[in-house]
């Protein structure tokens, strides 16, 4: 069992910082120098005190003072539930469509119609049938996590060598357990990257999902700040959105990896 | 019904052993896009007494590899029967084996696990299934590989443990589809060896396809030439060596002259 995660010395290891430093160098420059209007792009250590408030400080010790971790709170769950949702159809929808080709094609000519439609249109639609709030947001979150994560666990089952499958029946494996223990994980490459893909999405989708007036989460926070004019809170809730996002495709590919062995040895 | 089968003069007391794998008259037809169907093995007749090695030998497109398909469950025939004990065969189970050509281990398993696989659904206590998958993972020499991936191990090995993880279920027939044919030379002969000590072991019924003259004669009792278009038995010739067979021997060599002279003459008919 060789863990085949980076180890190596601090140089590689440093190498994902070199562009996100390179980015808030270049930034500093542009507005120290004043070659971009503070109204146009906050100075990063101005940006940087306004995070801190929004995060560390008590409510009421300033505008938007405390209150990340309700924003917090509320998107997370948000994700959460839509990205549940998401998988809960997703993945059983994906095998059964790349094991059976009927399944198959009854479903690929809706879902890639469907596929081909931008998500911000089915905002104004999601408002009627749902009203605003968090049904809304959950509807498009699942909504957009559901293609990628559908089409690559179908993708995934269908490049399943036979032959795997053979060996299984052979050795006496039925249907059920088959799909367990050969086909999931024989296609848990392409199910990861759907996962991870879907993920991704839904945080991208989030915001969409909390521009129409729900009174928190980090998407209704950059919306509240554009309508007052507080540049430096979009831009914190970009980095946050950016951060948060990147820990979720960790977190979610260092949870796959400690329950699943097809997702730690898979070559 | 056996007017397929010539029986060369010299055979040595017949077998008293038990018949266990009976085909008779089996057919296999594919459909293609457009002009009707073609024919890929007719009338394949023949039986396997328990303990047996047979190797069958034929060019490629012969259908030997579809043959092994049918008996082993995995496609129907068009017509014909497969009787296994007297039981006729409809899917795969583990009383026929498989060993593939091809790399078919689960690559997320480690070999002790590969091994293991067939055994989850066993009724057997821990210790007893520990034991013998420690048992075979030692007959086939994989100790110090057991925790390895098969991305880790050469393709010697991996047919090791494939060999290993289905001798484990104990099954009746081995079904053994040119298995050796991807190894360089002396990992392959380190492999017949192997299969022979094994087979001396746990006389298994084997069906060993192969395209390999020398090959079939090291190891079979039994070798069913098989002609193409469509595939059928050509010649049941019984190869009556003496074991332990070796590659240098004048016996040998003639043998392997005489089979490759009827292969030959197969092609220049066809």
């Amino acid at each position: 069992m060789i863990d085949r995660s980076s180890t190596g010395p601090w140089q590689s290891r440093a190498l994902p910082w070199v562009l996100p430093g390179l980015f808030i160098l270049i930034w500093s420059v542009v507005s120290g120098t004043g070659m971009a209007p503070a109204y146009l792009l906050p100075h990063p250590g101005d940006v940087f005190a306004t995070a801190f408030q929004y995060i560390f400080k008590e409510a009421g010790q300033g505008a938007y003072a405390g209150r990340f971790l309700e924003d917090f709170l509320a998107s997370t769950m948000r994700v959460m539930l839509g990205f549940g949702l998401a998988v809960a159809v997703g993945i059983p929808l994906g095998a059964v469509s790349g094991r059976l080709i009927v399944v198959n094609r009854i479903l690929s000519t809706t879902i890639n119609a469907l596929r081909a439609v931008p998500g911000i249109s089915w905002l104004p639609l999601a408002m009627i049938w749902f009203g605003i709030g968090i049904k809304t947001t959950v509807f498009l979150v699942a909504l957009a996590a559901f293609f990628p994560i559908y089409l690559n666990t179908e993708a995934g089952v269908r490049q399943v060598s036979p032959i795997l499958l053979q060996a299984g029946a052979m050795m006496g494996v039925r249907r059920l357990r088959g799909t367990f223990a050969i086909l999931l994980p024989a296609a848990m490459p392409h199910i990861i990257a759907g996962l991870r893909l879907g993920m991704g999405i839904s945080w991208a989708y989030l915001v969409l999902g909390e521009l129409t007036g729900v009174p928190d989460g980090l998407g209704a926070l950059i919306m509240d700040a554009r309508m007052l004019g507080r540049i430096d809170i979009i831009v914190v809730g970009i980095i946050l959105i950016a951060i948060i996002g990147r820990l979720c495709d960790v977190g979610l590919h260092q949870f796959l990896r400690l329950c699943f062995k097809s997702a730690r040895r898979h070559p | 019904m056996r007017t397929r089968l010539h029986i060369v003069k010299n055979e040595p007391q017949p077998s008293q052993a038990p018949v266990v794998f009976e085909i008779d008259q089996l057919c296999k037809r594919f459909k293609t896009n457009g002009s009707g169907d073609v024919s890929v093995l007719k009338d394949i007749t023949f039986m396997a007494r328990r303990g047996e090695m047979i190797c069958i030998l034929g060019q490629s497109g012969c259908g030997k590899s579809t043959l092994l398909k049918i008996l082993a469950g995995f496609m129907p025939p068009t017509s014909g029967s497969v009787r296994l004990n007297g039981r006729p065969v409809r899917r795969p189970g583990p009383d026929r084996c498989m060993v593939f050509q091809e790399d078919a281990l689960f690559p997320w398993l480690t070999v002790r696990e590969n091994i293991a696989f067939g055994l989850k659904d066993r009724r057997m206590d821990r210790d007893t299934k520990k034991r013998e998958i420690d048992r075979f993972l030692s007959l086939v020499d994989l100790t110090d590989f057991e925790n390895y991936l098969p991305q880790e191990i050469s393709g010697g090995m991996k047919q090791r443990v494939s060999l290993a993880r289905v001798l484990i279920l104990q099954p009746e027939v081995l079904l053994m589809d040119e298995p050796f044919a991807a190894l360089d030379a002396q990992t392959r002969e380190e492999m017949q060896n192997l299969l022979l000590a094994l087979w001396q072991k746990f006389k298994h019924t084997i069906l060993f396809v192969t395209h390999d003259v020398g090959e079939a004669v090291l190891l079979a009792e039994r070798i069913l030439l098989f002609e193409k278009g469509p595939g059928r038995i050509r010649e049941d010739i019984t190869i009556s060596l003496p074991r332990p067979r070796r590659k240098d021997t004048n016996a040998y060599f003639l043998n392997c002259r005489s089979m490759t002279a009827k292969i030959k003459a197969i092609g220049v008919e066809g």
